[in-house]
């Protein structure tokens, strides 16, 4: 939502046309040397990141850097197509339990080693160690010696070889007929042999030695700035950009920092700070710098299913039934969000099933109180709404609460707190009442919704019965499980997408999570000084190799 | 001094500017109140502060007959609207009546600076009884736990207070009381110190008085002048620090209308919707300066040596 | 006096591990997991990296053993890695130190030249209009807290005038606005301060003496009144100073300052608490130094105080 690194280990959108077989052997490389007739200096504030190595970025700055500074086996475009980038083929066997990559030839890292298999394989198994304790490892999760990368007894994924300095063979512990949109994912990124292997190594996060098309020019140098320059010997599309300025901002008001130095010309794109949203929109609209677009995040009410007064489907449907979500968008976010009626956004349009959820089109005080009579949410009831404070969610859940209050009778008890302390009551056993959640999906495909979130082999269960996976609604639905694990080994597109769409059905009837807004972001760019501000990328960031300057 | 706005003449005095004014506790005549109330009603602002506070406990007490709108209610087709003829001082971004929330606001700042500054006094009197009357190791224990909690610095202490119990009305008075009753202990034991050396003391001591009794009859009564200087002068500031925990998102929870609360919802829309926090900030600084002058007068009428 | 420093650093070190202790206790029973979550996500993390970093950390260790290993380890000068970017915590607080001392030199430096400025005219000027404004402007900015005044200096200088920026940054002109908010306080309690001891001492006999064995206006305004008024004015300066170096929560936050103050607030939503616990121990340890050099100070002002 609003915070400025909000869930961002996001990326991605739309179910691809490529995903399982082979796409074309790669044709995103014309090598034409002419179109470096370019130069200029691109401007940006962005938060201090917590990382900006490949294999651990995992909030908004850390992927916009570990992206230009990385180019891995697949990428995303804007519309969440994943593209093949440094490999040739991607195929699996029928039933998508085993991958063979072609990794493009003859490509070099910024310090003149090869790009290779071996690359590729050190650097996911540099990411999946324990000694790494990367918050993105869990992205390599069904690749077969994960668990002894983990447990540290490996330094070498077993399920990954590479035959041949263009190969890469991955064995998977589960079948994943969309293991190939997971590559696309900064973590996958090769490393040159200077990045260690099963040890901590904060030398190569300070100054990333990288193949992508930007390279680190200096140091990371906190809070203040990273910088980056042009890599000349970039193995595709080459960028037109001479350099690049990332000034680091705190957290706390890099919004309005980006959005002063944007008006006085400092920076040459921002994010706005959402009180602001209208005078901005007012101004920059008609100079053509204005910037909106919803991207594939989604915000939800999380009710607690197997516990407390949401522990039924009717109790769950009075409650969306009771929010009025045009009303808050209009008068608490000034028309700046859209309200949400799917689990699966709209980034996604393949698979974006708009209304599904019935209960979420418009606010239905007859229906609320007829299904909350039916689940048991009498007049007086309390519900806990736990929120994190500081992180801009303060007045649209205070209308939330008075309309659960207004409409069901319900007493609704507000809890902020830091993030931390929301989560650690939220996994617990025993948890219950509702919560604010935010979701962004790490791949452009469905199942990166309905698979953490729902699945109930995703609540991951520890021995004291906290909930230390993403289902933290505890759904558990055997027939819905069913179907994901059936699409999973689906090789299909068309049949597997059928199967999700189902799958998003059956949650959706259960009222397993409740959609609020759709995740809509906005930004001002200077199109006036730069060609190709036209888009964000999967990660909500300007596509720094597309830009260049105007002459 | 530090952030919130405290009094050096009275508030945060330390170890050895106490020392550079060697308070000679005055004998005092009895029959005094006549002479103090005459003192106090000659100070205009002491008046004036007075009126001050009586309109808030009033509007604490009466609130809702004085509210317009029911503080809670929400109109979310009338958000952010700028003060008009309907709503007096604007609506907040729920569309809520801001005056009718300041208004409820009062009880809230009233209540909890109140109560916390009670607390404190509770506390801090207590100890300071106990290190200024028995001195030696009692003393020393009671002084070294005041210096830690006085080192920390006020608002970073009942902050990490509140993380920990959560927010909440009751959360709020306990940190602060928590992380002021140590000034109050320094006040009380640097003027029983030297109470105790007076004659009459001696004298009560002489005729077999028992150490309870004279701290009770004797000490207290004639030592307590600066803790209730103290006390009236802070009531203010404990308001403002309830505010700034608000402020710091580590207060009252968020659906309270506490001033502080309003303030970090306005503070966004500075340039854009500037009623949003000029009008708490008016209830705050209207309050912080009753009690302040209040304070000062009484200061005055009580003591006019400290002047 | 040797004997006195010695004993007060003493009591100094008890003040501090009393602090640190109430502190760790605090932290320990925070409800939540400071390693549980992705920063910035809602994410749960793996369980295996949460295991793996508690151990890293010694946080699976209990609450004395981790304040034992934590004293033991502050004492060889390191103060260990944050939890959020694990880098070394003394790297991260370093430039933010820098940054809290710079605005708080500024801050102090105004509240010295315009408190005591200001005091001191109106003290000399008894009665004028200058006098009367001072007094009330001194009474009236007991009534302002920080924020409010960090909110109007930003409306008016920032936002309507556009004089100074917005938010902070590290140069001069983003200094000029936190600084005075700091300042505005504390000016108006030193012009009081100044002005009250300056009052007191024009009445004393040495000054009465000094001018009437003939000594020119100047030379006892300098020598004898300013040097005996200016006293408390020192004390109470040194705390203030001390308190504004721990860090600024309000003002920091409000014009984006990146202080200690800054980063304690994050760090607190965090639950980053190496950050929390070298900032608070750094803050108090500040308080602790200077309440005692201002002491020593107080006693070279003053003969007739005596340490002991």
């Amino acid at each position: 939502m609003r915070g400025a690194k909000s869930a961002k280990w996001v990326v991605g959108a739309v179910v691809v046309a490529l995903a399982a077989t082979a796409c074309g052997g790669g044709d995103g490389d014309s090598k034409d040397k002419g179109s470096a007739a370019n130069g200029g200096v691109f401007r940006m504030g962005s938060t201090e990141p917590d990382t900006i190595d490949p294999g651990r970025a995992h909030e908004s700055t850390g992927i916009l850097l570990a992206n230009a500074l990385f180019t891995g086996l697949y990428s995303n475009t804007p519309d969440g197509l994943a593209e093949p980038a440094l490999a040739e083929s991607a195929t699996s066997d029928e039933g998508c339990t085993s991958w063979t990559f072609k990794v493009k030839p003859d490509t070099k890292f910024s310090n003149g080693e090869a790009v290779d298999a071996e690359a590729f394989a050190r650097g996911w198994a540099r990411a999946a160690h324990k000694a790494a304790a990367s918050d993105v490892a869990y992205h390599f999760a069904g690749i077969k010696g994960y668990e002894q990368l983990q447990d540290g007894s490996a330094k070498t994924f077993s399920g990954v070889t590479t035959p041949d300095p263009t190969t890469i063979k991955v064995d998977l512990s589960k079948a994943d007929c969309e293991f190939v949109l997971k590559t696309a994912h900064n973590a996958y990124s090769p490393v040159p042999k200077v990045a260690k292997v099963g040890e901590e190594d904060k030398a190569f996060g300070e100054a990333p030695v990288g193949n992508g098309p930007f390279k680190m020019d200096g140091s990371w140098e906190h809070n203040k700035a990273i910088n980056l320059v042009r890599n000349d010997d970039y193995s595709l599309q080459k960028a037109s950009l001479e350099k690049v300025q990332v000034t680091l901002l705190n957290d706390k008001t890099a919004q309005q920092l980006e959005y002063d130095g944007f008006q006085a010309g400092t920076f040459d794109y921002a994010h706005i700070p959402t009180p602001m949203l209208k005078t901005a929109e007012a101004k920059y609209k008609p100079q053509n710098k204005w910037f909106a677009k919803d991207t594939n995040g989604m915000n939800f009410v999380l009710p607690i299913g197997d516990n407390g007064p949401t522990n039924n489907k009717d109790a769950r449907l009075a409650i969306s039934y009771a929010i009025d979500r045009q009303a808050i968008a209009k008068g608490v976010f000034q028309g700046y969000q859209t309200p949400s009626t799917t689990i699966v956004p709209p980034a996604f349009p393949k698979a974006y099933q708009k209304d599904l959820c019935v209960s979420c089109v418009k606010q239905d005080v007859a229906k609320a109180k007829e299904h909350a009579e039916k689940g048991g949410l009498k007049p007086g009831t309390e519900i806990k709404f736990s929120f994190n404070t500081g992180a801009g969610h303060e007045e649209w859940v205070q209308a939330i609460a008075k309309q659960l209050e207004d409409v069901l009778g319900v007493k609704v008890k507000l809890d902020g707190k830091d993030f931390p302390g929301m989560l650690k009551e939220q996994q617990g056993n025993g948890a219950t009442g509702i919560y604010r959640f935010a979701w962004g999906a790490d791949y452009p495909t469905p199942e990166n919704f309905l698979f953490p979130l729902l699945h109930s082999t995703s609540m991951n269960k520890d021995a004291e019965g906290n909930v230390v996976g993403d289902n933290r609604v505890r759904y558990n639905n055997p027939e819905f499980d069913k179907l994901i694990d059936t699409a999973r080994s689906t090789k299909d597109e068309a049949a597997r997408l059928t199967m999700y769409k189902q799958a998003e059905k059956m949650a959706m009837e259960d009222m397993a999570l409740i959609p609020t807004f759709n995740r809509s972001q906005f930004r001002l760019m200077a199109t006036d000084k730069f060609n190709g501000l036209d888009d964000i990328n999967f990660n909500e960031d300007p596509i720094l190799e597309k830009i260049s300057i105007k002459k | 001094m530090s952030e919130l706005a405290t009094s050096p003449a009275i508030g945060d005095e330390n170890p050895v500017s106490s020392a550079s004014a060697p308070a000679e506790p005055r004998p005092k005549q009895l029959s005094q109140w006549g002479e103090i109330r005459h003192r106090f009603v000659q100070n205009k602002l002491a008046v004036v502060g007075l009126f001050i506070i009586a309109a808030l406990f009033l509007t604490a007490a009466f609130g809702e007959m004085l509210a317009p709108f029911d503080p809670a209610a929400q109109d979310l087709e009338n958000t952010l609207a700028s003060p008009n003829g309907t709503h007096w001082m604007g609506t907040d971004a729920l569309g809520r009546d801001m005056f009718s929330r300041l208004i409820a606001g009062t009880r809230v700042a009233m209540f909890v600076g109140l109560a916390s500054i009670f607390f404190a006094v509770l506390i801090g009197v207590a100890l300071g009884a106990i290190a200024g009357y028995f001195a030696g190791f009692a003393d020393t224990l009671v002084m070294r736990i005041a210096d830690v909690f006085l080192a920390f610095p006020l608002m970073i202490g009942a902050v990490v207070i509140i993380l920990v119990t959560g927010r909440g009305i009751t959360p709020v008075i306990i940190s602060l009381a928590i992380f002021s009753w140590a000034t109050v202990s320094r006040l009380l034991r640097s003027s029983i110190l030297s109470v105790r050396e007076m004659d009459y003391v001696h004298a009560a001591k002489a005729l077999g008085a028992s150490g309870w009794r004279i701290v009770r009859t004797h000490i207290l009564p004639n030592s307590m002048t600066a803790v209730l200087v103290y006390a009236t002068f802070n009531v203010g500031t404990t308001i403002v620090g309830v505010a700034a925990l608000s402020f710091l998102g580590a207060g009252v929870p968020v659906d309270v209308p506490e001033w502080g609360n309003m303030l970090a919802a306005g503070q966004g829309f500075i340039g854009v919707n500037d009623y949003l926090w000029v009008f708490p900030s008016l209830f705050v600084v209207v309050t912080v300066l009753g009690f302040a002058f209040v304070g000062d007068g009484l200061r005055d009428a009580l003591d006019p040596k400290l002047r | 006096m040797g004997r006195y420093v010695a004993r007060r650093l003493g009591q100094m070190v008890i003040v501090l591990i009393g602090a640190t202790m109430v502190l760790f206790a605090c932290l320990f029973v925070l409800p939540g997991d400071p390693v549980g979550s992705i920063a910035g996500s809602d994410k749960a993390r793996d369980p295996a990296v949460v295991a793996e970093l508690k151990a890293r950390y010694g946080l699976d260790k209990s609450l004395p053993e981790q304040y034992v290993n934590y004293v033991a380890k502050v004492a060889t000068g390191d103060l260990g890695e944050d939890f959020v970017q694990r880098r070394e915590v003394s790297d991260i607080l370093a430039p933010k130190l820098q940054n809290t001392a710079k605005l708080a030199l500024l801050a102090i430096a105004l509240v010295t030249v315009f408190g005591m400025g200001v005091g001191i005219i109106a003290a000399l000027y008894r009665y004028s209009i200058l006098d009367m404004a001072t007094t009330f402007f001194t009474t009236m900015a007991v009534g302002f807290p920080t924020f409010v005044i960090g909110m109007l200096l930003m409306k008016y200088f920032a936002v309507e005038l556009q004089w100074f920026p917005q938010l902070g940054g590290d140069k001069l002109e983003g200094m000029v606005l936190p600084a005075v908010t700091l300042a505005v306080t504390d000016i108006a309690f030193v012009a009081r301060l100044t002005r009250g001891t300056m009052l007191e001492v024009l009445r004393a006999d040495y000054v009465k003496t000094a001018v009437a064995k003939g000594l020119p206006r100047r030379r006892v305004l300098f020598k004898h009144v300013l040097r005996n008024s200016s006293i408390p004015v020192v004390t109470y300066l040194g705390i203030s100073f001390g308190a504004l170096l721990g860090g600024a929560l309000i003002t920091e936050a409000i014009f984006n300052w990146d202080g200690v103050g800054l980063a304690l607030v994050q760090a607190i939503q965090q639950q980053n608490n190496p950050i929390v616990i070298g900032v608070v121990t750094y803050s108090v340890a500040i308080f602790v130094v200077l309440s005692l050099i201002v002491d020593l100070l107080y006693a070279a002002l003053d003969p007739r105080i005596r340490l002991s």
